[in-house]
């Protein structure tokens, strides 16, 4: 690499400032304007109980957003790893490509597609209701193709030796996949259901209609009745245009969700990186 | 119980594809059989005159996308490019990290610092009307883009074996011919893979979008002036979900919007499922 | 046992003519470790002046100080009485000076032509890239070979003519030296023969710098050998004189077990 600084070198340097420029202003600019609402009060209150001019509490909103990302990647996980180990475990070419595609195609799909399809489904068909159950579902879809694929790619590093090994020991297929390549996996595969947590505590569209109401609810009564979440609260509040507060509230709610996706996040980071070693 | 477990798992999987095809099909049902395929490129969305065009939502999304990722694509790259050649490599993990936390952050929250940010802004430096048009919608959706466009593409251009670039830099090719004649041009799948995943994403971006988009369910006149509202697929769909009476014909031409998202987003979806079985 | 390095003065012939590369007093030293220590080398005007030793000895290292690839090393090197630290145009104008073939071969993902032109610059270069590349190809023995196939690619090639593509892809930019570093080592045979023929023949009109293992490799290319160990020149002398009379007893050392204990 040419230390040299050339007019080549200046170009790209420029041509890069945005991309460096704006993610760091952006992410300040939370930090800015969420930290002066952040309070101890504010986390652990609920502005379901005085009403929405009275107190402005997000526990209810940050409960629901858990519950929901919680929920979802607990549906989904049974099934990612099932197909995960199918793939690896019995598939034939053939039939790994098709589960490939299939999932890529269902990766693919606009999240408030999901939204409209679990309107559909579970809100009408199945008279479910705007309810916390409906959500789950539909987060739990919108995170299986991702986990499925990090299944696959978990089982895919373990090193064939160890299979060969315990096979050659007279393992059946339960005890293969249960003493030998979860023990083994286990590590990526949680990093994967801490993404995919972070993935569901971000998603907005597919649960705004389907899932939530603006306020009223600290703790749902049942997985019938719907939740208040983070993300849907920014979004109600964000077009507030005439309350201050309201503006104040949606930016405190939005460095809470910020921190939550980021926590997540930094820790499947963490955990990828204690594995490399 | 083994094979029970990982069949139906596997059938689950492939089952949802099928069921969210059939069901859109189904719930869409009613406003073809009323109307057929004129309502794809009808002009006019306006649901209580029984006007269930899709032609506004599908220039404004297309104008939007491809305005982004025009944007973010040699943006991405040259940061990618600066992040991995020109600062010194003990700031290239922060740099890295930052991109990975703005990869990460929600799209409602970019749909709050778009309207509460990039809104007034435009309108001020652009002496608009309003703020809310094509035009943000398509600067917010390239921001959105940036972070995931450098981080694959870094991630294509570190895999550029270092033999390769020996041997170029044998031969005494100058910084920039290495990075135009080695680098960018053996990087290149994986950065097309990157772009169109960048699009998918894009195209089905529903908050961020209908925050800052304007919703006006017409096609700008003239239809390349991004300076006026419009509306997408996402936009129309996240709005009108709420208002929608079940099983009218609007809620059937909602549906049908969903139906064509959907399939859009396959379909650019599709090369990259032909790349990367080569 | 003493490790003085004592220059022999090669005996005075009408084969050295220094001035073409000269290197005085070279070091180089990484993480603490001397990598390079008191390197004097001429090299003729032409000929094929070869650097055997043992692994580690820093042969690969000094070729790659030479062509400014190592940049951290203290010394004086003249190539055509102009100093490699202030070549004018820079690095990459000297490296366009120097050709250096790398032991594994490494062909660039595109046609052979390609391959072997990519060196070329400069506008009115590039039209004449046709005669260019069939002479680079001819020197390097393998015009024949690919003559018909020019536009398939390059990887498709075995590894013998993926070496010699190599070559003449170095060639192409007309060097006034080159450098190979054990260029036959992961090659069969009959490519390792073709090679020797073509750099002999190469030898004649540009002076070559040859890093190799193979001792028997070494005497049938002739011309000067460099004997190192441990970052140091042992000794040097014409090829014949060195393998038949070696001076010092780490040398005769080396040519009878291939191994030296220089310390």
């Amino acid at each position: 690499m040419s230390s040299v600084f050339t007019p080549a070198k200046l170009i790209v340097t420029l041509l890069a400032l945005p991309a460096l420029i704006i993610p760091a202003f952006a992410l300040g600019y939370i930090v800015y304007q969420g930290s002066s609402v952040i309070s101890w009060q504010f986390l652990t209150s609920s502005d379901a109980l005085d009403g929405f001019g009275n107190s402005s509490g997000i526990l209810g909103q940050l409960t629901g957003s858990l519950l929901l990302a919680l929920g979802g990647c607990l549906i989904a996980t049974p099934i990612a790893l099932g197909a995960g180990l199918f793939y690896q475990l019995q598939a034939n070419p053939r039939q790994r490509k098709l589960l490939e595609s299939v999932l890529y195609l269902l990766q693919a799909i606009p999240p408030i597609v999901y939204g409209l399809f679990g309107l559909v489904l579970f809100v009408h068909l199945l008279a479910w209701g705007v309810s916390l159950l409906t959500g789950m579902l539909i987060l739990a879809i919108v995170v299986l193709p991702a986990l499925t694929l990090n299944t696959i790619t978990s089982l895919q590093r373990i090193a064939p030796e160890y299979s060969e090994a315990a096979r050659a020991l007279g393992l059946s297929d339960s005890a293969l996949v249960g003493r030998v390549w979860l023990r083994h996996a286990r590590l990526e595969l949680i990093t994967g259901q801490l993404l995919a947590m972070a993935r569901a505590l971000s998603e907005t569209a597919p649960i705004l209609f389907t899932a939530t109401v603006f306020s009223g609810v600290v703790w749902p009564e049942s997985l019938l009745s719907p939740v208040t979440t983070l993300q849907t609260h920014i979004f109600y509040l964000a077009q507030e245009g005439g309350n201050p507060l309201a503006i104040q509230v949606a930016w405190g709610s939005a460095l809470v969700l910020v921190a939550s996706v980021a926590l997540f996040s930094l820790l499947a980071r963490k955990l990828k990186s204690i594995g490399e070693q | 119980m083994l094979r029970l477990w990982l069949n139906t798992a596997t059938l689950l999987c492939a089952a949802s594809l099928l069921l969210i095809v059939t069901f859109l099909l189904y719930a869409s049902s009613p406003i073809f059989a009323a109307q057929g395929l004129n309502f794809v490129v009808e002009q006019e969305w306006y649901p209580y005159e029984a006007l269930f065009g899709l032609l506004p939502v599908l220039v404004g999304s297309l104008l939007s996308v491809g305005v982004a990722i025009a944007l973010a694509l040699p943006l991405g790259v040259a940061a990618a490019l600066f992040n991995l050649e020109i600062i010194p490599k003990a700031a290239q993990s922060w740099l890295r990290l930052l991109m990975e936390l703005m990869a990460g952050i929600p799209s409602v929250v970019y749909g709050l610092l778009g309207l509460w940010l990039l809104v007034p802004l435009l309108e001020s430096q652009l002496n608009l009307l309003t703020g809310r048009t094509l035009f943000t919608a398509a600067l917010l959706l390239a921001i959105m883009a940036l972070p995931t466009i450098m981080v694959l593409s870094e991630d294509a251009l570190r895999r550029v074996s270092r033999e390769q670039r020996e041997n170029a830099v044998t031969l005494g090719l100058n910084w920039w011919q290495q990075v135009c004649r080695i680098l960018l041009p053996q990087a290149w799948p994986g950065i097309r893979l990157a772009t169109l995943l960048a699009l998918g994403r894009a195209l089905g971006e529903t908050v961020a979008v209908m925050l800052v988009v304007g919703s006006i369910d017409r096609i700008p006149e003239p239809f390349y002036n991004l300076l006026l509202p419009a509306q997408t697929f996402t936009s129309r769909i996240g709005r009108e979900m709420g208002e929608a009476e079940i099983d009218s014909l609007h809620w059937a031409a909602l549906m049908s919007s969903g139906l064509a998202l959907m399939l859009i987003s396959l379909i650019v979806v599709a090369p990259s499922l032909f790349w990367r079985s080569k | 046992m003493s490790t003085e390095a004592i220059h022999l003065h090669p005996p005075q012939t009408d084969e050295i003519a220094p001035g073409t590369l000269t290197v005085r007093d070279l070091h180089l030293q990484k993480e603490g470790k001397v990598i390079l220590h008191n390197i004097d080398l001429n090299l003729p005007a032409s000929g094929i002046t070869t650097l055997i030793g043992p692994s580690g000895a820093g042969k690969s290292s000094l070729l790659r100080c030479i062509n400014q690839l190592e940049k951290n090393w203290q010394g004086d090197v003249t190539l055509h009485h102009k100093n490699l630290c202030h070549w004018p145009g820079g690095d990459e104008q000297l490296r366009r000076h120097i050709g250096l073939i790398a032991q594994k071969p490494c062909v660039f993902p595109t046609s052979i032509f390609r391959n072997v032109v990519f060196g070329i610059q400069g506008f009115w270069r590039r039209r004449h890239a046709q005669h260019i590349a069939e002479h680079a190809l001819r020197k390097a023995a393998l015009w024949d070979e690919v003559k018909e196939r020019l536009d398939s690619p390059a990887s498709a090639l075995s590894l013998g003519q993926q070496q010699r593509l190599c070559i003449a892809r170095a060639l192409a930019i007309q060097p006034r030296l080159l450098m190979l570093d054990e260029p036959t080592a992961s090659l069969d045979p009959r490519s390792k023969q073709l090679i020797e023929h073509a750099l002999l023949e190469l030898a004649e009109n540009i002076p070559l710098l040859l890093v190799t293992h193979d001792l028997q490799q070494a005497q049938r290319l002739g011309g000067h050998t460099n004997f190192m160990c441990d970052g140091k020149i042992i000794e040097k002398n014409i090829s014949h004189v060195f393998f038949t009379q070696p001076q010092r007893v780490e040398s005769k050392e080396f040519l009878r077990w291939s191994s030296c204990d220089c310390n």
